[in-house]
């Protein structure tokens, strides 16, 4: 099927794959933030952000400007396009784009959830939720009495559905800590949207399966790392960690038995991939496990334009602009903070 | 010599005697006084000191935690959601006890921990490392908070003191000098 991609897909999602290309063409670059790191108020750096692609975004904000307003103005912007790329879209890109927005569902959902359950209003909760990850149901959460009602009436109906059943079985939701749901939820999700792209195959599932085994995988050790000293035990953390990915199923195995950085680091060792990764924590600038592991997905991002004819480049422009918008929320609050010593600390993304 | 301060008295020995003791317990009560004005200074002055060092640990604490909520945000995301939705017991709170200075008892606040972290979890799958840093710098910053509302609540009540046993000193130094 492999001629298939080149000869059909441009009928279908030709179109939307130029845009997409020229969206990330717009992405700031190493000057531009060389730019942006110089300013010394965050009215400087509205300045220097019309001259990019961003343009007058701000130009409707009242005074004093804060940085929790450039955020949500930037991600309404992401939000636009997205939503443009989703409207134009045809199947099976349209499928790939709802499974991207499953995540911030499941974001949204569970202080929803959480919200409903405690009686609170759900008004506010709204305004804080993730504008791409917004489903017609979000509004009716606050009529259900009981989780199960809540389920029954409402969740059913939206793509998390069938995340909901695979770790629901006889538990009542109201009886699973709520960190915990959001992580079985989003594990389920990612085995989901891993099968729908190996299974749609060609490009797609070349450029698409290595990122999503990578993310499997980071979760995993990001789950280990922080369940550390914390109340969680071996067998529930084994339970969160996704069922693919290069660790599947020895590493996962080994990694559920460590108990502290260095047994976790002795796991990574085994993977070519993953020594190198672990090698650049600490270092000089003091990085995180984190911050490796953003950095490798910037990368992993990147590449994905180098190949035509799939729909990674949505997957992967999407990623690349959230981590500009954190990029620029990082430099804004050093700036508005006066702490400038970490401000250089941001993910250089071209 | 005032016409007022005059003690009638009949010129005896007895009475010579009496007037002695008499005047030896005014002396010793005006020393006692003037150790107790002398030690409450002297607490005061330190707690003047400490009040102005833990201010200027304040303002770095503050400004460090800003700094840990920012890259907080950086790695986890907005997670301000749900630390609002489950806010139940304070973790942290705060006794009083008194303290004693020169025989005089005054109030002073002492945090202790109560109860688990609900908020263990959260961050699990991003952002956890940045979030422990967080909490601590948060419960650093509260634990100085709580040490400079018992000194700034200490001030005002040693200040009143130490005017009325000065005042009390000042007047008995007054009629010692004179009789």
């Amino acid at each position: 099927m492999l001629e298939g991609a080149e000869l059909y897909f441009n009928v279908d999602h030709g179109y939307l794959e130029g845009l997409v290309r020229g969206c990330k063409a717009s992405l700031l670059t190493q000057q531009d933030y060389i730019n942006l790191v110089q300013c010394e108020t965050l009215e400087d750096l509205k300045i220097h952000l019309q001259t990019t692609d961003y343009g007058n975004f701000l130009a409707n904000q009242t005074n004093p400007l804060t940085v929790s307003k450039i955020d949500t103005e930037m991600r309404k912007r992401l939000c636009g396009e997205f939503e443009y790329f989703r409207n134009h879209s045809l199947e099976p890109l349209s499928t790939f784009l709802t499974y991207m927005t499953c995540s911030y569902m499941i974001d949204n959902v569970i202080p929803l959830m959480n919200g409903a359950l405690q009686k609170k209003s759900v008004k506010e909760i709204l305004g804080k939720c993730h504008p791409l990850g917004r489903f017609t149901e979000m509004e009716a959460v606050n009529i259900a009495e009981t989780p199960s009602d809540l389920f029954n009436a409402i969740l059913i109906e939206t793509p998390l559905a069938p995340f909901f059943q695979d770790c629901m079985s006889e538990n009542a939701l109201n009886e699973l800590n709520i960190e915990l749901l959001r992580n079985k939820l989003y594990k389920s999700y990612l085995e989901a949207f891993y099968k729908f792209c190996k299974n749609h195959g060609d490009v797609t599932a070349e450029v698409m399966c290595p990122i999503l085994e990578f993310e499997a995988d980071r979760r995993a050790f990001i789950i280990t790392l922080n369940s550390f000293g914390t109340e969680l035990s071996k067998e529930d953390r084994e339970t969160l960690y996704p069922t693919f990915g290069k660790l599947y199923p020895e590493g996962l195995r080994l990694l559920a038995q460590a108990e502290d950085f260095d047994q976790m680091k002795n796991v990574a060792d085994h993977y070519g991939v993953y020594k190198p990764l672990f090698e650049a924590v600490g270092g000089s600038g003091g990085k995180t496990l984190e911050d490796v592991f953003y950095e490798r997905e910037v990368q992993m991002n990147v590449l994905a334009f180098n190949r035509q004819f799939h729909y990674g480049v949505f997957y992967a422009y999407v990623k690349l602009k959230e981590q500009e918008i954190r990029n620029i929320a990082w430099i804004a609050e050093c700036i508005s903070q006066r702490h400038r010593t970490k401000i250089n600390s941001y993910i250089p993304i071209l | 010599m005032s016409g007022k301060d005059r003690i009638e008295i009949f010129p005896s020995r007895m009475a010579q005697t009496i007037m002695k003791a008499r005047l030896k317990g005014a002396q010793t009560g005006r020393n006692l006084l003037k150790k107790k004005s002398d030690a409450l200074t002297l607490r005061f002055r330190q707690i003047l000191k400490k009040i102005i060092e833990t201010k200027m640990l304040m303002g770095e604490v503050m400004r460090e935690a800003a700094f840990s909520l920012a890259e907080a945000k950086f790695t986890a995301g907005d997670f301000s959601t749900t630390v609002i939705q489950n806010v139940n017991k304070a973790q942290v709170k705060i006794r009083a006890k008194k303290d004693n200075v020169a025989g005089v008892t005054l109030p002073v606040f002492e945090h202790y921990h109560e109860g688990t972290d609900s908020y263990e979890l959260t961050g699990l799958a991003r952002g956890g490392e940045q979030l422990a840093k967080l909490k601590r710098n948060y419960a650093k910053a509260v634990e100085l908070l709580v040490e400079l509302a018992s000194l700034q609540s200490l001030f005002p009540g040693l200040n009143v003191l130490l005017l009325i046993s000065s005042q009390s000193w000042m007047r008995e130094s007054e009629k010692s000098s004179i009789g």
